[in-house]
């Protein structure tokens, strides 16, 4: 690596014009449990394996999918902690508009707000950039959207994504199952199907975590018997 | 009393008045602007249109009042920046709530009275104190006049209340023509007793075709 000799400082570009850290944080997400995410007609949906790492973890304490609003939903790829800052600081910013404007915020705002918490952490002195990227899912006045956000800053929409180890494939695959006229369920199906291609073991309501939000707006994660539900009419 | 370090707002006097509507929003003010017993012009406008479908109208103080309607312009330029669409009314109301209140340990000495449309094109009126407490009403009156106003107001346009036996009918809708002439009315029978109000009269009127303005002369007495 040639340019290691200039990761030592955010605030300096490598000579090749890379900020450095934030491919090594990129690096810790690609590293990180696959998530994904699919916008439907009618809805949204994302998910993510949920591997302890041992059998004597309460797996029902852990849930990585949260809310940021009663309508937006968020899951990640890296760094659990970090995410966890990032939920947080994001569902104050919620707050702080609905006390502006009485009105809920648009998922734009707060996926560019969350963005520019992001890109704050790269330019900052003493601090590192979040070691996570966010899926962000969520149904307002615009319909049904789907966010990515990067340890950049850099945000985009997607009609379906993939985070995480499994990137490539997932995406390939997804590329392949996408339609745009989609309904809430066929997406599930198609993110559990996404998910089972790179897994390992034997996947079950238990192991991975689904979260959906359909035009009613109200984004919920999925209880592990409605995701074996699921599973079943999968197989 | 005059501009010092412990006295630093004026009182310019005048009345506002707004009525909603099921599909309009009427807001008027006369244009007197006055400091003690004397004029300063006849014709100041008090009100302020801050969006297609939102006007503010304020009396009091009309030095913090034009500070606060750029306040506000500023920062409905911002919000449109961002979302790339117009603010709504109740948005507007709020973000007027938290804009008095942040100057709550030095006001704005403002008395605001907000009208518009809201979100479902339906006729709003939100009405102020000088430090942000708010409500949504059917109708309301601020200002040197307001005395004056609201008691006429109240006789006309007041809903009976739901406990009453025999149940009596909720007012009948008044219609935008009847509206305006009701504004008329009550700021000419203002004029008569209020010294700060009078010259003329600007009313401003939202509606689904957008926004229009008339004018009436007061007295000038």
């Amino acid at each position: 690596m040639g340019d290691s000799q200039y990761s030592f400082s955010l605030t300096t570009f490598s000579p090749s014009g890379k900020l450095v850290q934030i491919e090594h944080a990129l690096t810790a997400v690609g590293s990180g449990q696959t998530s994904l995410g699919i916008k439907a007609a009618n809805g949204v949906v994302i998910a993510t394996e949920k591997k302890l790492p041992s059998i004597l973890v309460d797996e029902t304490s852990v849930q990585k999918i949260q809310l940021m609003t009663t309508n937006i939903g968020v899951v990640y790829s890296g760094m659990g902690p970090d995410s966890r800052v990032l939920v947080r600081k994001s569902r104050k910013q919620a707050q702080q508009y609905y006390r502006l404007y009485k009105e809920p915020i648009p998922v734009t705002q707060l996926v560019r707000e969350t963005a520019a918490v992001m890109q704050e952490f790269t330019q900052s002195g003493g601090v590192r950039p979040f070691g996570v990227s966010l899926l962000v899912a969520g149904y307002d006045d615009n319909g049904p959207q789907l966010y990515q956000v990067d340890p950049s800053g850099s945000y985009f929409a997607w009609k379906a994504s993939a985070m995480g180890k499994n990137v490539s494939n997932a995406k390939t695959f997804l590329e392949k199952r996408y339609t745009d006229d989609m309904e809430l369920d066929d997406a599930v199906h198609t993110a559990i199907l996404t998910l089972k291609e790179g897994f390992e073991g034997q996947i079950s309501g238990k192991n991975i975590e689904i979260g959906i939000i359909g035009a009613d707006r109200k984004f919920r994660v999925l209880t592990p018997a409605e995701i074996d539900d699921y599973l079943a009419e999968v197989e | 009393m005059a501009l010092s370090r412990d006295w630093m707002y004026e009182n310019n006097g005048g009345t506002c008045v707004a009525i909603a509507g099921a599909d309009y929003c009427v807001v008027a003010a006369d244009t007197r602007l006055s400091i003690g017993y004397s004029i300063y012009t006849r014709d100041y406008s008090k009100i302020c249109k801050l969006t297609e479908k939102c006007v503010l109208a304020s009396s009091g103080f009309q030095g913090d009042i034009k500070a606060l309607q750029k306040n506000l312009a500023a920062k409905h330029l911002i919000y449109q920046h961002q979302h790339n669409k117009q603010m709504s009314c109740p948005a507007m109301a709020q973000l007027l709530s938290n804009t008095l209140y942040f100057k709550r340990f030095f006001p704005y000495y403002a008395f605001n009275v907000l009208g518009g449309l809201d979100n479902e094109g339906k006729g709003c009126v939100f009405t102020y104190d000088a430090v942000g407490s708010y409500e949504r009403v059917g109708y309301s009156a601020q200002g040197s006049g307001s005395t004056l106003v609201m008691p006429i107001l109240d006789n006309q346009l007041k809903s009976p209340s739901p406990l009453l036996l025999p149940a009596r009918d909720a007012v009948t809708p008044l219609s935008e023509a009847d509206a305006v002439d009701m504004v008329k009315d009550v700021f000419a029978s203002a004029t008569e007793r209020d010294i700060y109000t009078g010259d003329k009269l600007e009313i401003v009127i939202l509606n689904a075709s957008g926004v229009r303005r008339e004018f009436m002369d007061l007295r000038k007495d």
